[in-house]
C-alpha cells in the first residue's frame, strides 16, 4: 500500500479522536486501520527533521504493534536527543527563546491549561512546534499506554488516543465535585508548601517554559501525582540549598488526610451497613447513614479516579470483579461477627441456653482424662496366670500372718523326764547310793551283787520296719486290712467291672482268656512231663536194648557152645 | 458399747492428728542426727530446737525412733481374730445380683449373707457391731450387672469404695461340670503390684478380709493391679508333674475392681474424713498411677 496523502492521515487522526473510549476495548479493524494511517502520517511529518533514519516511511502493512513501535522508536530516539541538546542550549541562553517565543507561546499556553490537555493544532503550528508537540504526544502515548489497562496493542500505539482518552476521562469523571485541573493545582500548591516556595516558582516557570523537561525525565511513572513527585525530585537540590525550614516543619507536622483528599463528610468509609440488622433504633440513624453512604460514595468518586473510570460502564474487569467479591465476603463476615454467637461457640452452655435436642445433632468430642477400661483378652489372662504360677512355685503369698499374742504368763518349763519304767527297784537304788558314799571300790556285798555283774545286756526288740509305720497311731479296732492303702489292696488299672456287670461278650472273652492261660500252663506242664518221660523211656529202652543184646549174646554163646 | 466406740474413735482421730507434728519432729531429729554425723553445721532453722531434740535423740532406741503410723491402726487387732464378714446388697436386688452375692459368700470364708429388705445402712452397721462382725460388704448393681462394691471395716475402720467392671459370674458359665464345686478352704492370697502408699493401704484392706490360711492349701485368690484396675481371680492349683509344674484351674467369679474412694469412717458415717478420692477431671490423671506402677 502506498503512502496515504496528508489529508487521509489527518482524516484518520480526527476519526481516532472522535471515537468513544469503550470502543477501544474491543478490537476493531476500522480503528486499527485508521490508527495505522494516522501513525504513518505522523511519521511522515517527523521524518524530515531526522537526518538519518533507516525508514523513509512507516511500514504498517502486516506488521504487528511491536514492529511499528520499534520503527517509531528508531526515528524518535535521535530526535529526542537533539531536542534535549537544544533545550539545554536555550536554558543557558534564554535570549534565544525570545526568538522562538511567538511559536512557543502558543504551545506554552496550551501546556498551562493542563499537563496532558494539549490540543492538536498541527496544521497551524510550525514544524518545530509541531515536532515538539508531536514528540510530546509520542512520549505521552508511551506513558498513557502504560497507564491504562488497555489490552489492545493495535489500537493504542500512538496518535491522539491519549489525548482523546484524557478528554474522555475528564468527560467521565469530572462532575460538579471533581475537576482534574483543580486537583492538580491543589496538589502542586500542597507540594510547594511542603517543599518550599522557591520550588513552586521554579515549577510554574518550568511549566510555562516547556513541558518537555518533565516528560523527558518521566520514564516510568503512572498518573499525574507521580509526575508531580518527579518534579520534586528534580528540585531536591533546590530544597536543600534554600528551603524554608520553618515552613517545612510546620507544614509537615500539620499535614493531614483532609489536606490531601478533602474533608470526609461525617464518617469513615469502612462503616458497617446497619440497615437490616438494627430494628428500632435505626430509623433516624438509617437516614443519617444513608446520607453518609451517599456522601461516602461521593468521596469515593472524588478520591478514586482510576477505579471509577472502570466502574461507570457496566462491564467490569477481572480485578474489579475480584474486589467486589472480596468486599461482599467481608460484608458477610462482618455481619456474622455482629450476630450473637451460636450456642456451640458460647463456652459453658446449659440445657436452658440452647435449643431443644440440639446436643444430639452436634458431634461432641471430648478429651477423656481417664484411662479406658481394660479389655480382658487371652493375653491378659495368660499373663495373670503366669504371675500366679510363679508365685505358687516360689511359695510367696501375701497372706496375713498371725501376730504372736503377748503371753499372759511365762511358759511352764518342762524338764525331760524318762518315762520308761526303771529296772532297778528302789532298794537297789538306795544300796548303790550307800555304796558310793562309803566306798566306791567295795566288793560285792552279796551273791546277788555278783550275779548282777554277770548280767548280760538288755534285749530290746528291734523291728526292721520303716519309722513311719512305727509311729502310725491307729486305733486297736482297725484291722490290718483297713490299714492298708487302697493301692495295696488292689492295684488294678482301668475300668474294673464285677462279674455281674459283664456283658455276654465280655464273659466269653474272659473265659477264652482264662482258657488260653490255662492251656498255656498245661502245655508247659505237659511239655515238661513229656520231656521227663522221654528221658525215662530212653533210659528204659537203653536198658532193654542192653538186656536184649546180652540175651542175644547168651543165646549165641549157647549156640556156639552147642556147636562146638 | 456406743460410748466406748465413740471414745475409741476419738482417740484414734486424736492420735492421727498428732501424726503430722510427730512426723515433723522426726524429720528435724533426723536432720540434726545427719548433721552431727557428717560434721556439718546444723541448719539454721533448727538451731532453737536443737538442744532438746539432741537430748531426745540420745534417749531413743530402735522402736521409738521411727514414728508410728496410725493409718493402719484399725487393723492392729485384726490378726488376732479371724474376720467375720457380712454380705448384702442394695435395695431391691435383681436375681443375677443375688446370685452373685451368693457366690461371693462362698469366696469369702467366714461370710454371711443377709437379705437387704428395707433396712437402713446405720441399722445394719449397728447390728453388725453388736454381733462382732469385722467387715461389711455391700454390692450394688446396674440392671443385673454388679457394678459397685463397698467394703467397710468395723468397728470404725476405713471404708473402700470400688467399682466393678467386666464381671463374669459362675452362673454365667453354663457348663457346671467343667467348673466343678468351689473349694471352701482358707485361701492363699496374691496381691500383685500394690507399690504406692495408697496401694499398700488398699492391699491391707483387702488382706484383712481373709483369715490365716494353712500353708498347704490349694486355693488361690489373686488381686492383681494393672494401671489402677485390680483384677480379681480365683484359682485352684495342682502340682502334678513335679515341684516346678503347676496346673491352674479357674473357679469362682472374675471381675475388675476400680477404687474410687477411701473414707476414714464406716459406711454410715457420712461426715467422715476422706482419705483419698479419685479425680478423673484432673488433667494429669491419665498419666498418673495411684495404686501401683
Amino acid at each position: 500500500m502506498g503512502r496515504p496523502s496528508e489529508a487521509a492521515g489527518m482524516e484518520a487522526l480526527h476519526q481516532l479522536k472522535s471515537t468513544e473510549p469503550p470502543q477501544w476495548l474491543a478490537p476493531s479493524a476500522s480503528l486499527s486501520e485508521s490508527a495505522r494511517a494516522a501513525s504513518q502520517h505522523l511519521f511522515a511529518s517527523l521524518r524530515p527533521h531526522v537526518r538519518k533514519s533507516p525508514f523513509d516511511e512507516l511500514l504498517v502493512d502486516n506488521f504487528d504493534a511491536e514492529q511499528i513501535w520499534q520503527q517509531i522508536d528508531l526515528l524518535t530516539q535521535p530526535l529526542v536527543r537533539s531536542i534535549r541538546r537544544r533545550v539545554k542550549h536555550w536554558e543557558k541562553n534564554p535570549a534565544e527563546i525570545e526568538n522562538l517565543l511567538p511559536e512557543v507561546a502558543d504551545g506554552g499556553k496550551k501546556v498551562a491549561q493542563g499537563k496532558k490537555m494539549e490540543e492538536i493544532d498541527d496544521d497551524d503550528d510550525d514544524d518545530g512546534g509541531d515536532m515538539d508537540m508531536d514528540d510530546d504526544d509520542d512520549d505521552d502515548d508511551e506513558e498513557m499506554d502504560v497507564d491504562n489497562d488497555g489490552e489492545q496493542d493495535g489500537g493504542k500505539d500512538e496518535g491522539d488516543e491519549s489525548e482523546e482518552e484524557e478528554e474522555e476521562k475528564s468527560g467521565g469523571i469530572e462532575d460538579k465535585f471533581l475537576k482534574i485541573k483543580e486537583l492538580q493545582e491543589h496538589l502542586e500548591d500542597e507540594e510547594a508548601r511542603h517543599y518550599g516556595l522557591d520550588a513552586k516558582n521554579k515549577k510554574s516557570k518550568k511549566k510555562s517554559g516547556s513541558k518537555k523537561l518533565e516528560d523527558e525525565d518521566d520514564d516510568s511513572e503512572e498518573g499525574e501525582e507521580d509526575k508531580e513527585e518527579d518534579d520534586d525530585e528534580d528540585e531536591e537540590v533546590d530544597l536543600f540549598a534554600g528551603g524554608d525550614d520553618e515552613d517545612e516543619e510546620d507544614e509537615m507536622g500539620n499535614a493531614r488526610y483532609e489536606d490531601f483528599f478533602g474533608k470526609k463528610k461525617g464518617g469513615s468509609e469502612p462503616k458497617p451497613r446497619f440497615k437490616d440488622e438494627l430494628g428500632e433504633d435505626s430509623s433516624s440513624g438509617e437516614e443519617e447513614k444513608e446520607e453518609e453512604l451517599s456522601s461516602d460514595d461521593d468521596d469515593d468518586e472524588e478520591e478514586d479516579d482510576d477505579e471509577n473510570v472502570n466502574k461507570k460502564p457496566k462491564v467490569l474487569s477481572t480485578h474489579e470483579k475480584e474486589v467486589q467479591k472480596i468486599k461482599s465476603e467481608i460484608e458477610k463476615m462482618e455481619k456474622a461477627n455482629l450476630d450473637p454467637k451460636t450456642w456451640t461457640m458460647q463456652g459453658e452452655v446449659t440445657a436452658a441456653n440452647r435449643p431443644k435436642n440440639s446436643a444430639l445433632e452436634v458431634d461432641l468430642d471430648f478429651e477423656h482424662n481417664v484411662r479406658p477400661v481394660p479389655v480382658i483378652t487371652e493375653e491378659v489372662t495368660q499373663s495373670l496366670e503366669e504371675i500366679i504360677k510363679k508365685r505358687i512355685i516360689e511359695g510367696q503369698f501375701d497372706d496375713i500372718k498371725r501376730a504372736p499374742g503377748l503371753p499372759s504368763k511365762a511358759p511352764r518349763e518342762l524338764k525331760p523326764v524318762d518315762e520308761n519304767k526303771s529296772n532297778k527297784g528302789l532298794a537297789e537304788v538306795y544300796e548303790e547310793e550307800f555304796v558310793q558314799q562309803t566306798d566306791p571300790a567295795a566288793a560285792p556285798l552279796s551273791f546277788s551283787d555278783e550275779q548282777k555283774k554277770e548280767i548280760i545286756e538288755d534285749m530290746s526288740i528291734q523291728s526292721n520296719v520303716p519309722a513311719l509305720a512305727m509311729e502310725e497311731i491307729a486305733p486297736v479296732a482297725v484291722s490290718d486290712a483297713a490299714m492298708l492303702a487302697p493301692e495295696e489292696v488292689f492295684s488294678g488299672k482301668g475300668n474294673v467291672k464285677a462279674e455281674v456287670e459283664l456283658t455276654q461278650t465280655e464273659r466269653k472273652r474272659r473265659r477264652a482268656k482264662k482258657k488260653r492261660k490255662f492251656k498255656a500252663v498245661e502245655t508247659k506242664k505237659m511239655a515238661s512231663k513229656k520231656a521227663r518221660e522221654d528221658e525215662l523211656r530212653k533210659q528204659k529202652e537203653g536198658t532193654l536194648l542192653v538186656v536184649q543184646v546180652t540175651h542175644l549174646c547168651c543165646q549165641i554163646n549157647v549156640m556156639l557152645n552147642q556147636k562146638l | 458399747m456406743l460410748r466406748r466406740n465413740v471414745r475409741l474413735r476419738r482417740e484414734y482421730l486424736y492420735r492421727k492428728s498428732l501424726e503430722g507434728k510427730e512426723r515433723l519432729r522426726y524429720e528435724n531429729k533426723r536432720k540434726i542426727a545427719e548433721a552431727l554425723q557428717e560434721g556439718k553445721p546444723i541448719p539454721t532453722e533448727l538451731r532453737n530446737v536443737e538442744a532438746e531434740l539432741r537430748a531426745e535423740i540420745d534417749l531413743e532406741d530402735d522402736k521409738t525412733a521411727v514414728p508410728r503410723s496410725y493409718i493402719d491402726d484399725e487393723y492392729a487387732t485384726a490378726t488376732e481374730k479371724d474376720p467375720k464378714i457380712l454380705l448384702t446388697t442394695s435395695r431391691d436386688p435383681s436375681a443375677p445380683l443375688v446370685q452373685f452375692v451368693k457366690e461371693l459368700k462362698i469366696v469369702f470364708p467366714n461370710a454371711e449373707r443377709i437379705n437387704r429388705g428395707g433396712q437402713v445402712i446405720s441399722e445394719i452397721i449397728e447390728s453388725c457391731r453388736s454381733h462382732d462382725f469385722t467387715d461389711v460388704i455391700l454390692v450394688h448393681e446396674h440392671r443385673g450387672v454388679p457394678d459397685g462394691m463397698i467394703i467397710s471395716h468395723l468397728p470404725f475402720g476405713p471404708t473402700a469404695y470400688f467399682g466393678l467392671l467386666n464381671v463374669v459370674t459362675r452362673h454365667d458359665i453354663k457348663d457346671k461340670k467343667a467348673i466343678g464345686t468351689m473349694s471352701e478352704a482358707y485361701p492363699h492370697l496374691i496381691l500383685d503390684n500394690f507399690n504406692t502408699k495408697l496401694g499398700e493401704r488398699t492391699a491391707n484392706i483387702l488382706k484383712h478380709l481373709f483369715p490365716v490360711p494353712k500353708p498347704d492349701t490349694k486355693r488361690i485368690l489373686t488381686f492383681a493391679n494393672q494401671s489402677d484396675y485390680i483384677s480379681f481371680r480365683h484359682h485352684v492349683y495342682e502340682k502334678r508333674g513335679g515341684p516346678k509344674s503347676v496346673e491352674l484351674r479357674e473357679i469362682g467369679p472374675r471381675f475388675e475392681m476400680r477404687l474410687y474412694q477411701i473414707k476414714l469412717g464406716t459406711m454410715e458415717q457420712t461426715e467422715a474424713q476422706t482419705e483419698w478420692v479419685i479425680r478423673p477431671y484432673m488433667n494429669t490423671t491419665k498419666k498418673r498411677k495411684f495404686i501401683g506402677d
